[in-house]
């Protein structure tokens, strides 16, 4: 599979984690918007295909992160993994793999397009 | 956080072309992101729309969600030429978007206290029948520091 593909697969599914997550702030629900459990129910069933679309390897990789940090994916900021906040080698950046993980937090790294 | 001050004059487009509900959104998407970042925005607009219409009355619209594209919270707000179809909980079309996307990592969960306050001054906007009344996006802007400094002074 192309990495472009996986790429835009994995921010997705980084994205409906973050919408599932959300929807169980006690906040969320207190400014007026509710969602019904079936509707969250089709949000788990779509991350589940997303993560079906992913080769086997990095959705295993997805999943232990997202169980250990909640958040599996961190952004790459200025040189930094903006997981655990610690400077990432040189070598790094140049991104040669289909997904790069921090070597100190091991989530998945993301560099956003400037 | 005042809102007006997060809200930039190119970040607020008062003659959005009206049409479908994923079209006026991506329109407004594009306010903030281009290229591929903006098509991974709206696809998690679209999932959120699905679970539940962000369409909250009376003409106005929040969709929101997080995404790995923006590095700190970003808001854009249009109005449609005409109302749209938005699948509105009042069943009502709309026409007053307010959008709002934020980073992951958000310290001291500004998104969701910014989705509130704009709950509020949406509230405010059309308890006052406010909607309509800017014409241009300096007059947006100003509109909603009156209505966050009134909302304070209630407080």
């Amino acid at each position: 599979m192309a990495s472009e593909v996986v790429e835009m697969h994995l921010k997705l599914l980084f994205d409906l984690d973050n919408l599932l997550s959300d929807m169980d702030e006690p906040h969320y629900k207190e400014i007026g918007f509710k969602i019904e459990d079936e509707e969250k129910l089709s949000l788990s069933r779509a991350r589940q295909d997303l993560l079906g679309k992913l080769p086997p390897e990095i959705a295993g990789i997805y999943e232990r992160l997202r169980k250990r940090y909640q958040k599996a994916i961190a952004p790459v900021d200025n040189g930094f993994c903006f997981g655990c906040f610690q400077q990432l080698p040189t070598e790094l950046l140049t991104r040669i793999k289909e997904i790069n993980t921090c070597p100190n937090c091991g989530r998945i790294l993301y560099w956003r397009r400037k | 956080m005042n809102l007006s001050s997060l809200l930039t004059k190119d970040r607020v487009n008062l003659m959005i072309k009206p049409g479908k509900k994923n079209k006026v959104i991506e329109d407004l998407v594009f306010l903030i992101k281009k290229g591929s970042d903006a098509e991974l925005i709206v696809s998690t607009l679209m999932k959120r729309e699905e679970l539940g219409s962000t369409g909250i009355g009376k003409s106005i619209a929040i969709p929101h969600c997080r995404s790995l594209a923006v590095d700190k919270l970003e808001i854009a707000v249009g109005r449609t030429t005409k109302e749209i179809n938005y699948n509105a909980i009042d069943k009502k079309p709309v026409s007053l978007i307010f959008l709002i996307i934020a980073p992951p990592q958000d310290p001291g969960n500004q998104y969701l206290l910014t989705l509130g306050k704009i709950v509020q001054i949406a509230k405010e906007l059309t308890k006052k029948d406010l909607v309509f009344k800017p014409q241009t996006p300096e007059e947006f802007i100003i509109l909603i520091g009156q209505i966050e400094k009134d909302l304070k002074k209630r407080k």
